[in-house]
């Protein structure tokens, strides 16, 4: 995912949500919380987890930073940071 | 003091259709809902390429929440069991109170579930790509949790298993938790997917029907000299048992009473049923209600299609009725559902008592001689049913046998 543009990730991570968990994407707004806003709960989390592996093609699972996120803007933060992580970028 | 035990809601998804009036109004009209199973080609060593598909329909009115741990048997089992609810008049209050429980059996837990959670796992022998849920789609209790999760029961919730017994065992355990005064009702049944690794369990037993792929609704064909063997089938069939004291006091309807009911197995083969524990069974579940079998009216046969187990059926009938008591089999209508069969076949009967009428076995042309000895139903008839006795048998040699009477 190293080329993704922030506007990529936004599109794909909003689809995994549409389509793993029935949320409308009128509800997808950057400021929602997962949590509370979204309606998942901690199993959902596991199935996020292995949805955006499997969309991403990336190894997130058992990455700590992940139990930091709380609203979809911290997760479109986060996978722009694996992105570049997995690009050299940085 | 025993309580006594009675029907007042009944549930149903199965391969005639949504809803117990479907199955009993098709059924009534000789309707077969075995149908080719062209998508089953790919599977080398799969003799029998038929079943009876049941409709999978509106599951998304089920919650995702809900839903997400829900193989195909679950839902199937949520919806029937919905129904049932709704048809006894339960309310919120006491569906929740913790005064009802839940009892479910299926033969195993999903089977596609299973299956695609071997495709995840074995090509990678990876365990991270696996869904939080897929284990709660294919343990043993996934009908019974399932459904507790979805209505919100708080009381008894147990699962039992014992392939084509499971759902009569169900009703079995559901009856013995009211009759001891442990629940005052019980939501009971079971539940059943179609699947070739299901189909295939028998198939390589030689005992799913495969002569007539090409025939479908001309099989199964119980106790006749042309059958050979099974179809498998899928669904749910779901009852709400209650205490009588109880359902009268809410003015409730009542299906009828359940006045007897026997689980007995042998050690004589695993898969080979035998005569002499089913006429035990019966007479097990006659000595519990104290009746004699002059007073029995109808028996709904487990009668499967299979050349040994008809044969064995027929000649327990024969040996504890005798040939007068009047047996016919649904399954060359709805297949064998196998857990579900019981709590469907069941359903069936009572709708049977209300509307005075035999339903006959569909597809028995031609008797075999071996099954002849006993009183066949081959047309639809109208006849008073006070009392009825319901058949299943199940592999190792597990029997289960339910009397129910009418009450008006």
């Amino acid at each position: 995912m190293g080329n993704m543009n922030r506007q990529q990730i936004e599109e794909w991570t909003n689809e995994v949500f549409e389509e793993e968990f029935e949320i409308s994407a009128e509800k997808l707004k950057p400021d929602a919380q997962i949590f509370s806003d979204l309606g998942l709960d901690s199993l959902d989390i596991v199935d996020l987890i292995v949805a955006l592996q499997k969309k991403f093609n990336v190894t997130i699972r058992g990455d700590k930073r992940v139990v930091e996120i709380r609203s979809l803007e911290d997760l479109y933060n986060y996978l722009e940071d694996i992105g570049r992580e997995n690009s050299g970028d940085i | 003091m025993n309580k006594r035990v009675v029907i007042t809601g009944i549930g149903a998804v199965t391969p005639l259709g949504i809803g117990t009036a479907k199955l009993y109004d098709r059924l009534e009209c000789g309707d077969c809902a075995v149908q080719p199973m062209p998508e089953w080609n790919k599977y080398k060593g799969l003799a029998s390429r038929v079943a009876a598909v049941a409709p999978l329909e509106d599951e998304k009115t089920i919650s995702r929440k809900i839903r997400r741990s829900m193989g195909r048997l679950s839902i199937f089992a949520a919806q029937a069991a919905k129904q049932a609810i709704i048809d006894a008049g339960i309310d919120d209050a006491f569906l929740i109170g913790g005064r009802l429980g839940c009892v479910a059996g299926s033969t195993m837990g999903s089977a596609g579930s299973i299956t695609e959670v071997y495709e995840m796992m074995i090509p990678e022998y990876d365990l991270s790509i696996m869904p939080s849920t897929k284990f709660f789609q294919c343990v043993s209790h996934t009908a019974a949790m399932n459904v507790a999760q979805y209505l919100g029961i708080s009381g008894i919730v147990v699962a039992t298993s014992a392939a084509c017994a499971s759902g009569t065992q169900a009703i079995g355990f559901g009856y013995d938790m009211i009759r001891c005064g442990r629940q005052i009702a019980m939501l009971c049944g079971g539940a059943e997917e179609v699947h070739p690794m299901v189909t295939g369990s028998f198939d390589v037993l030689y005992a799913t029907s495969t002569k007539y792929n090409d025939q479908a609704s001309s099989t199964p064909r119980p106790f006749d000299k042309d059958r050979d063997g099974i179809v498998c089938g899928e669904g749910s069939g779901m009852l709400v048992l209650e205490e009588y004291e109880h359902a009268r006091n809410r003015g409730a309807k009542i299906y009828g009473e359940i006045i007897g009911y026997s689980t007995c197995s042998s050690s004589s083969h695993i898969s080979q049923s035998n005569a002499g524990t089913m006429s035990r069974c019966m007479r097990q579940a006659m000595d519990m209600a104290g009746i004699e079998p002059k007073d029995v009216d109808y028996i709904n046969a487990h009668a499967t299609a299979t050349i040994q187990g008809d044969v064995e059926e027929a000649a327990a009938i024969f040996d504890v009725f005798g040939s007068d008591t009047p047996v016919s089999s649904l399954k060359g209508a709805i297949g064998h559902t196998l857990g579900a069969s019981g709590p469907i076949e069941l359903i069936a009967t009572l709708i049977m008592i209300e509307k005075n009428r035999i339903i006959a076995t569909r597809n028995l042309e031609t008797i075999d001689p071996q099954c002849k000895m006993i009183k066949h139903v081959q047309k639809n008839t109208d006849a008073k049913i006070d009392i009825f006795l319901k058949n299943n048998f199940a592999f190792g040699n597990i029997n289960a046998a339910i009397l129910c009477r009418r009450i008006d």
